[in-house]
């Protein structure tokens, strides 16, 4: 498998160079990916932050396959940015997502937590940054999120997404930025029903330990759950193909369709709590749910 | 990803995973063994080099030899002074041996030079590298070795001839080559510091003889083998053979200097029945360097080879996800220590089922991150 080294540093010299003029990997319509809220005050020191993740998650696929293409066509970095390759998801993905930010908001407020939201003036998290290995990119772009937040009085962080959530926690381990990031699934109790197999985010599961507790909230709340040592498990369970995306487009549709087929012959309702696993998964799994999906 | 390998890698996984998962489950002091060995391998990195010159001395007391090589080409040197005329060789399989590219340099000398661990015969037939550290022929299915038997040591071999009858007939080829070699070569999983005894576990009994039959015995391994007493060095190899699903190993070989017997008047005379010769080569290539870098953690590695079946990545690249002899989770960080290479880190997906199983709990997944971040930051 030969990595394609220059393709990789286009495409990050183009998130970057979006990321620094705009808080935005590529050109997003932020008013709308943010009118899934209303009445939630856009003021105070905690703030519930999507980054846009499930806002945008179908369109992810579509603006990585146009990457191949500005590569090879070496489009200017200036006509990136231009609104021509604003790309818009499909009116049911955005439906979707805003019913799933709208169940963790319901979900958070029923646990007594209090928050705002920066609507439109939201900037994205930096994650890819960091899962791609852009470290000098992820630290530089970090000092001015971090600067941002700042400036919005912003202390705490309520994040809904695995890749989110990792990226701010882990801006402490390189450069200053004190503020608090927790995860909705860490703070809310939720209730449900109905028979599923767990598609674990390796991000929460893994890298950040949840595997247990959300072992535990999801056994508590009237789910049940069904798992396979070589499937389900901490140490045997396996990645939705995602972060392969940024190196080949066709691997990571492999280890998708791989992984897919392995949890249907645990069962066959998938319960996901990623936005990317979602999108990566379910065109193999007829009956997949993201958890803010099936519990209140 | 080919059918061939889905099928190899699958396969693999389900006679391996649940196996280790059991061993451990049975057998709870291994985890504390596990634990323990990371302390005290901690230990030895942090002051390297007196526990090299501790090993020198022990292994030099008993009539051994060592040697200190910084790098390939001078471990290959050292190699060919101590064979001198020898021609016939036999080696036990060993990552090391590859890492100083050892076969491929002796054979190109026109040497006799045979795999004896099964798994690395047919991959030496296949004129191939090794798909995991510890089953090195994973990625060859029965019908292929079936032929690469057929085609390279006996035609009346083929894709019918029972797994029993093709393993009976490799036994009887390399048992000439025993009897006719003038030297053993082999790596060593542990070293004991304090005593200079090499310990190398296996299953299949082909060290045992590689070890013993030839008149010299040469061990070459990396400095990072070095643990401070011989029961440091029994818990190594108990853990690693434990990790790899191996419970109890078949053998654990001991080797503490060349032959010897103390059979007349209980005056040690050496050698007696087993080597007259032997050397240690203790392999540094960027090891040290590793100690002071942000890598580190790599070093605790002890070639278990579990991380494999927890990650996607090798599940789907196979020996392609590193560089061989170095593949899987481990080959990363051990071709970024010993050969500087970074690229293929940007294949993990970090999915982080590697730290999860990894006997010695290192933090495989942050070690791939930086060792990505070296491969973009490099120009
Ligand atoms: S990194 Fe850990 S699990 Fe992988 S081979 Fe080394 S010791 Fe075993």
């Amino acid at each position: 498998m030969d990595i394609n080294k220059k393709r990789i540093e286009k495409m990050r010299d183009l998130i970057f160079q979006n990321l620094m003029d705009s808080y935005l990997p590529f050109p997003l319509d932020t008013k709308l990916y943010s009118s899934w809220a209303n009445n939630i005050p856009n003021s105070g020191d905690t703030v519930i932050y999507t980054s846009y993740m499930y806002q945008i998650s179908g369109i992810l696929k579509r603006y990585e396959a146009l990457f191949p293409k500005i590569y090879r066509l070496n489009i200017p970095k200036r006509l990136m940015t231009a609104s021509k390759f604003l790309i818009k998801p499909k009116d049911e993905e955005l439906q979707r997502a805003f019913r799933i930010l709208k169940s963790i908001t319901s979900m958070l407020s029923g646990s007594g937590v209090n928050f705002g939201y920066l609507y439109d003036q939201e900037p994205y998290s930096g994650a890819l940054l960091l899962e791609s290995g852009f470290i000098k990119e992820y630290k530089e772009y970090g000092e001015k999120l971090y600067s941002f937040f700042n400036s919005k009085g912003i202390k705490n962080i309520i994040t809904v997404d695995p890749h989110t959530t990792n990226a701010l926690k882990r801006y402490k381990d390189f450069i200053d930025f004190d503020i608090d990031v927790k995860n909705y699934l860490e703070l809310v109790k939720f209730k449900g029903s109905g028979n599923y197999v767990i598609h674990d985010s390796c991000l929460y599961s893994r890298a950040m330990g949840m595997y247990s507790d959300i072992r535990n909230k999801v056994n508590n709340s009237g789910l049940s759950i069904d798992e396979n040592y070589l499937i389900t498990s901490k140490e045997m369970g396996s990645c939705c193909g995602g972060p392969l995306s940024l190196v080949s487009a066709q691997d990571s549709e492999e280890v998708s369709r791989a992984r897919a087929e392995k949890l249907l012959s645990v069962n066959e309702n998938v319960l996901v709590m990623c936005p990317l696993c979602y999108e990566n998964l379910s065109p193999y799994i007829n009956n997949i749910k993201d958890l803010a999906e099936v519990v209140s | 990803m080919s059918y061939e390998w889905d099928v190899a890698i699958n396969k693999a996984i389900l006679n391996n995973s649940p196996k280790v998962h059991k061993i451990l489950e049975e057998n709870p002091y291994i985890k504390d063994v596990a634990s323990e060995l990371r302390e005290t391998k901690n230990r030895v990195l942090d002051d390297i080099d007196a526990y090299i010159s501790k090993t020198q001395k022990s292994v030099e007391k008993l009539g051994g030899h060592v040697h200190i090589a910084k790098d390939s080409t001078e471990a290959m040197e050292i190699v060919k002074e101590i064979l001198g005329e020898k021609r016939k060789i036999v080696v036990s399989k060993s990552n090391v041996l590859y890492e100083i590219k050892l076969r491929e340099e002796l054979e190109n000398e026109g040497m006799d030079i045979w795999e004896t661990d099964l798994g690395e015969y047919l991959v030496q037939l296949n004129k191939d590298m090794p798909s995991h550290l510890v089953a090195p022929a994973i990625h060859l299915t029965k019908d292929k070795i079936g032929k690469l038997l057929n085609e390279n040591l006996d035609s009346s071999i083929n894709e019918n001839t029972s797994a029993e009858e093709m393993v009976s007939r490799v036994r009887k080829f390399l048992m000439e080559k025993y009897l006719a070699a003038d030297a053993g070569i082999t790596g060593a999983n542990a070293i004991a510091a304090d005593t200079g005894s090499v310990l190398l576990i296996e299953n299949e009994g082909n060290i045992r003889i590689d070890t013993v039959l030839p008149q010299t015995h040469i061990a070459i391994t990396g400095i990072d083998k070095i643990v401070p007493t011989l029961k440091d060095a029994f818990n190594e190899v108990i853990v690693q053979a434990s990790y790899a699903g191996y419970y109890p190993p078949t053998y654990i070989n001991v080797t503490s200097g060349p032959s010897a017997t103390g059979d007349i008047e209980l005056q040690r005379v050496s050698p007696a029945t087993g080597p007259k010769e032997f050397h240690l080569i203790l392999l540094d290539n960027g090891r040290k360097e590793a100690i002071n870098s942000d890598i580190r953690e790599s070093l605790l590695c002890i070639r278990c080879g579990r991380c494999y079946f927890s990650c996607p990545s090798y599940k789907l690249y196979g020996k392609d996800f590193g560089d061989s002899p170095y593949t899987g989770p481990t080959g990363i960080m051990w071709s970024a220590i010993t050969s500087k290479k970074y690229d293929k880190s940007m294949l993990c997906m970090h999915s982080g089922g590697c730290k999860e199983v990894c006997p010695m709990d290192i933090n495989i997944p942050r070690m791939i991150e930086r060792i990505k971040f070296r491969y973009m930051e490099e120009s």
